[in-house]
C-alpha cells in the first residue's frame, strides 16, 4: 500500500495522522507525487530572472548558442540553477590548492590571482601542520587527557593566520598581507571573463593551485552538473575545455601510461589530439550509492554502464579518475572480474588481437562506473597506426580473468566493489577470528585523541573479516566535496585524510558525503568541561573528527599497536593484492 | 609456516635455552655449597615483574613501546618459563610453610588462569563469527531490549488479529523468561547448543495449535528468538574473555606483592 504525505490538518476518514502532525493518505493502488526534479533545489537559492538576464549579456555566454540546448534544460534554466553569484573581498581564497572541487568560476567583475609556484605554506590556507608529538609529549597525554571527551582550548580558534568568517556554504578564508604574497609567490593575474577551476570539477581531481581574490571581485560559480550540460551541448565551450585539457594534463596523463609511455614526442601530440573525453556516474555518487542500496539494488546492471559485453569496441578507454567495474554476465546477474582506478585501461588486449588477427570482435565483458568516473577514450584507428605495430608482448585478454578461478575465489573482491570499500586506501581490516573483542584498540585510539576514540569496531563483515567504521582515506574522498573552509584535506605527507580542527565549522558537509558513516560530529566542550553553544542559535558547536591514523602521535596507528592478538591491519585495496590474505 | 607461529617457536626456543641455563646454574651452584635457590628466586621475581610490566604497557598506549602482540607473545613463553623456574626455585610441586603454600596458590591461580584465558581467547573468536552475527558488547542490552519490545508488540498483534491467546499465553509462559535477559550462560560458554534446541523445541510444541494467520507469526517470534539466542552466545562468550582478566589481574598482582615480601624475608634472614 503506498501513501503520500502533506500537512494540511484536515480530519478525513482517508487519511491517517503520523506521530509529527502530518496527514498521511491512504490509497489502495498507488500514491500521486511529483517526481523530483534536477532543479529542485537550485545552487543559487537567490538567482533572480534578472541575475540570467544579465548573465546572458557576457560575452562568454552571449558567445553560447542557446538554441542548442534542448528544451528541458535550457541554457537560461542551467544559468538560474546550477549557478550562484558570489562576492569575495580582497585578499580572500576563492580556490585552496589541493581541495576536491565541485565548481567552475567566470570572472564577472575585479581580478585574482592563480599561485604558480611555490605554492602558498599549508597554514596561510587554512590548512593544519601536523606536528608529531615527541615521546616525552606523547606520555604526557596520560595525565593531560581529561575524563570529559572532546575538550578543546577556544582561545586557539582566535589565533590563526587565516581567519574564517560567515555559515556554511559562505565561509571563507583570506589572507593577510596580499603584497606579501605577491613579493614572495610567482602568481598570474586572472581577470573579467577568466574561467578557472573547471578541470578539477569535471576531472574529480584536486585543484593545482590556490587563486585569492586581488581586489572585491563578484564571480559566478557553476556547479558540476551545469558545466556537464553547458559542456554538453555547446561545442565552442567544449571544445575550449577540451583543448585546455590538452594543453595542461593530458600529455603528462599519456606519458605516464604504460601503453604510450614509449611513442615519440609526435606520436603522443597526435595521440592526445584525438583522444575524446567522457564522464560517467553521479559526481556526488555517495547520494544515488545510497539510494540504490536503500531500494534494494546491487549489482553491476544497476551501474551506469561504460560500455557492455557483446558491444564492439571502439577505442581504448582509459580511466582518469574514479573506479570501473569489470564484469561478465554470470546467471541473472554479473560476475565481477576485477576493478580499474585511476591509471587503469580496458579494452586494449580485444583491440589489438581484433588488429591482428583481422576480425571483428566483441567485448568480452562489461565496465560500468562504480560512481564517478572520468575516461578518455582513445580511438581503435589511432591505436592502429600509433602503437599496435610495436606491440612486442601480447597482452593477456579480460575474459582470462575468468578462467580457472572458482566463484568463491573472487567473493572477497565481489563483497569489496558492492560495498564501494575498494576506495579504501587504509582501511580498518579486523580478523574477527582472531579477535577476542577487547576493546583494547578502541581504547588505545582514545588514550591518543583526547579521550574519544575516532573510530567504532563495528562494520560491514565478510567471512572471518570485518571492515570496522574507521575513515578508509579513500582514493576518491567524497567527504572533501564542498568543504565551505577546507578544513578536511589530504596531509602533506603521507596523503591521509585529515581534519584542521581549528577552522571545521561543523557543517557537517563531509559527515554527510562520506558514504560509508566514517566521519562523527562531536559536540566540543572548553577546558573546565563547559559545553560550548553558539549565542546565536543557541545550538551546541560541533567539530568533524575521524581516523587520522594517529597523524600528530609517535609510532603510527595506536589501533594496531594496541592489538595483541594480531587481528588488525590497515589495509589499500588498491590494485587488488589485498585479496590474497582475505582467502587465508 | 606463518609469521606468527614461526615467532612463536623463536620465543619458546629461546626460553628453553633460558631454563637450560637456569638449571645448569642450579647444578653447578649446588655443588659449589651455594644456594641454588637464591639465584632461581632472582630469575623468577625479575620475570614476574617483566609479566606484570604487559598491564602497564597496555595502559600507554599512546608511546610507541612496541606492538602489544610481540608483548603477548614474550607474556605467553614467559609465563610457562616462569612456571618452569617456580618449580625449579621450589624444587618440588608444593612447598612447606603456609606463607610459602599461600604464595605458591596464588602463582598457580596466575599461571592456569593465564593458560585457560589464552585457550578461551584463542577458541572464542571464529565460534562467534560463525553465528552469523557481530555485536559490540555493550550494545546487548540494548539489543536484546529491542528484540523483547519487538516479541511483545508481535504477540499482542497476534491476539488482536486472530482473537487467539495461545501464542501469547505460550509466551507467558515460556518466552517471557527467555527474552527478559541473556539466558543459558554455561551452555552457551560451552559451546553446546542447548539454547538452540530449547527454542526450537518450544516453537515446535506451540505450531500444532495455532492456525495458518498464527503460525506467520510464530514464524517471526522463532526469527527473533534464534536472534535472540545467538545475542545470548555473544553474551556469555564476550563475558568470559573480558572477565577471566578480572581474575588473573588482581591474582597477579597478590601473588607479585607476596614474592616481594618473600624476597625481602629471604634478603633480611636467610642470606
Amino acid at each position: 500500500m503506498a501513501t503520500s504525505v502533506w500537512n494540511t490538518g484536515q480530519d478525513d476518514p482517508g487519511q491517517q495522522q503520523t506521530a509529527d502532525g502530518f496527514m498521511v493518505l491512504v490509497e489502495n493502488s498507488f500514491a500521486m507525487m511529483a517526481r523530483p526534479q534536477r532543479w529542485d533545489s537550485p545552487f543559487g537559492p537567490d538567482m533572480t530572472d534578472f541575475d540570467v538576464e544579465m548573465l546572458m549579456g557576457l560575452p562568454v555566454i552571449a558567445a553560447m548558442s542557446p538554441e542548442r540546448f534542448p528544451k528541458h534544460t535550457p541554457l537560461t534554466g542551467i544559468l538560474k540553477n546550477d549557478t550562484r553569484l558570489l562576492d569575495f573581498k580582497a585578499g580572500e581564497i576563492v580556490v585552496r590548492e589541493g581541495d576536491y572541487g565541485n565548481s567552475a568560476f567566470l570572472i564577472l567583475d575585479g581580478n585574482l590571482r592563480v599561485v604558480l609556484a611555490p605554492n602558498l605554506p599549508r597554514d596561510m590556507i587554512g590548512r593544519q601542520q601536523a606536528k608529531k608529538k615527541n615521546f616525552f609529549q606523547a606520555a604526557a597525554q596520560l595525565w593531560t587527557n581529561t575524563w570529559i571527551p572532546e575538550v578543546r582550548d577556544k582561545t586557539r580558534y582566535a589565533d590563526q593566520a587565516s581567519h574564517a568568517h560567515g555559515k556554511g556554504a559562505e565561509t571563507h578564508v583570506f589572507l593577510q598581507d596580499i603584497p606579501a604574497v605577491l613579493d614572495q609567490y610567482r602568481t598570474a593575474q586572472l581577470t573579467v571573463d577568466a574561467l578557472f577551476g573547471e578541470l578539477a570539477a569535471l576531472g574529480r581531481v584536486p585543484r593545482t593551485a590556490s587563486v585569492f581574490a586581488e581586489t572585491d571581485v563578484k564571480l559566478l560559480e557553476i556547479r558540476w552538473q551545469g558545466l556537464r550540460e553547458i559542456r554538453k551541448y555547446d561545442d565552442s565551450f567544449r571544445a575550449a575545455i577540451d583543448q585546455r585539457y590538452r594543453n595542461n594534463a593530458l600529455d603528462n596523463a599519456l606519458r605516464e601510461s604504460e601503453l604510450f609511455g614509449n611513442l615519440e614526442e609526435e606520436e603522443l601530440q597526435r595521440v592526445a589530439e584525438s583522444v575524446l573525453f567522457e564522464t560517467y556516474g553521479s559526481f556526488d555518487w555517495n547520494i544515488s550509492y545510497k539510494k540504490l542500496r536503500s531500494s534494494g539494488k546491487a549489482g553491476a546492471q544497476h551501474e551506469p554502464a561504460i560500455t557492455r559485453q557483446g558491444d564492439y569496441p571502439d577505442g581504448l578507454l582509459m580511466i582518469r579518475a574514479g573506479f570501473a567495474r569489470v564484469s561478465v554476465k554470470l546467471g541473472t546477474g554479473e560476475r565481477t572480474l576485477s576493478y580499474l582506478g585511476a591509471g587503469d585501461h580496458y579494452g586494449f588486449s580485444g583491440l589489438y588481437y581484433a588488429w591482428r588477427d583481422g576480425e571483428t570482435r566483441a567485448l568480452s565483458a562489461s565496465l560500468t562506473a562504480l560512481g564517478y568516473v572520468d575516461v578518455l577514450r582513445v580511438p581503435a584507428h589511432i591505436l592502429e597506426t600509433y602503437l599496435f605495430p610495436k606491440i612486442e608482448t601480447l597482452p593477456p585478454l579480460l575474459s582470462d580473468l575468468a578462467t580457472g578461478r572458482r566463484l568463491s575465489e573472487d567473493s572477497a573482491m565481489e563483497w569489496a566493489v558492492e560495498e564501494r570499500f575498494i576506495n579504501g586506501t587504509k582501511s580498518m581490516l579486523i580478523d574477527i577470528d582472531r579477535c577476542v573483542r577487547c576493546d583494547d584498540c578502541v581504547r588505545a585510539c582514545a588514550a591518543t585523541h583526547g579521550g574519544n576514540p575516532r573510530f567504532t569496531r563495528h562494520g560491514k563483515t565478510f567471512d572471518h573479516w570485518m571492515l570496522a567504521n574507521a575513515c578508509m582515506h579513500c582514493t576518491d574522498p567524497l567527504c572533501m566535496i564542498g568543504c565551505p573552509t577546507g578544513a578536511i584535506h589530504r596531509s602533506e605527507m603521507g596523503g591521509m585524510v585529515v581534519i584542521n580542527d581549528d577552522t571545521c565549522i561543523g557543517c557537517a558537509t563531509c559527515a554527510n558525503s562520506c558514504p560509508y558513516n566514517n566521519i562523527r560530529m562531536v559536540e566540543i566542550r572548553d577546558m573546565d568541561g563547559t559545553a560550548l553553544i553558539d549565542p546565536d542559535s543557541q545550538r551546541p558547536i560541533v567539530k568533524a573528527t575521524k581516523c587520522d591514523l594517529c597523524a600528530s602521535n609517535p609510532g603510527g596507528p595506536a589501533c594496531i599497536r594496541a592489538c595483541a592478538h594480531d587481528a588488525l591491519q590497515r589495509v589499500d585495496f588498491e590494485g587488488g593484492s589485498i585479496f590474497e590474505s582475505f582467502r587465508r | 609456516m606463518k609469521l606468527a607461529t614461526a615467532r612463536r617457536i623463536v620465543y619458546l626456543i629461546l626460553a628453553a635455552a633460558l631454563f637450560m641455563v637456569a638449571a645448569l646454574q642450579v647444578q653447578i651452584g649446588s655443588r659449589t655449597l651455594h644456594d641454588p635457590a637464591i639465584l632461581t628466586g632472582y630469575y623468577l621475581f625479575g620475570l614476574m615483574v617483566l609479566l606484570g610490566l604487559f598491564n602497564l604497557r597496555k595502559k600507554l598506549a599512546m608511546i610507541p613501546l612496541g606492538s602489544a602482540a610481540a608483548w603477548l607473545r614474550v607474556h605467553v613463553v614467559g609465563g610457562l618459563l616462569a612456571l618452569a623456574l617456580f618449580w625449579l626455585h621450589m624444587g618440588r610441586l608444593w612447598p612447606d610453610g603456609f606463607y610459602e603454600q599461600l604464595l605458591a596458590l596464588t602463582f598457580y591461580l596466575v599461571s592456569f588462569s593465564g593458560v585457560a584465558g589464552y585457550v578461551l581467547q584463542r577458541a572464542y573468536p571464529s565460534r562467534l563469527t560463525q553465528s552469523g552475527i557481530e555485536i559490540i558488547y555493550e550494545r546487548i542490552p540494548a539489543e536484546l531490549a529491542a528484540i523483547r519490545e519487538e516479541a511483545e508488540a508481535l504477540v499482542i498483534k497476534c491476539a488482536e488479529e486472530t482473537d487467539s491467546d495461545t501464542i501469547a499465553r505460550h509466551y507467558l509462559e515460556t518466552f517471557h523468561w527467555f527474552f527478559s535477559r541473556p539466558r543459558h550462560f554455561w551452555s552457551h560458554a560451552l559451546c553446546n547448543r542447548k539454547g538452540a534446541h530449547w527454542v526450537r523445541h518450544e516453537v515446535d510444541h506451540l505450531r500444532r495449535y495455532l492456525n495458518e494467520a498464527e503460525q506467520t507469526y510464530l514464524d517471526r517470534l522463532a526469527e527473533l528468538a534464534v536472534t535472540k539466542n545467538r545475542i545470548d552466545f555473544h553474551y556469555s562468550a564476550q563475558s568470559i574473555m573480558k572477565r577471566w582478566l578480572l581474575f588473573h589481574l588482581p591474582v597477579a598482582v597478590t601473588a607479585l606483592a607476596l614474592s616481594i615480601w618473600h624476597f625481602m624475608l629471604v634478603h633480611v634472614y636467610a642470606l
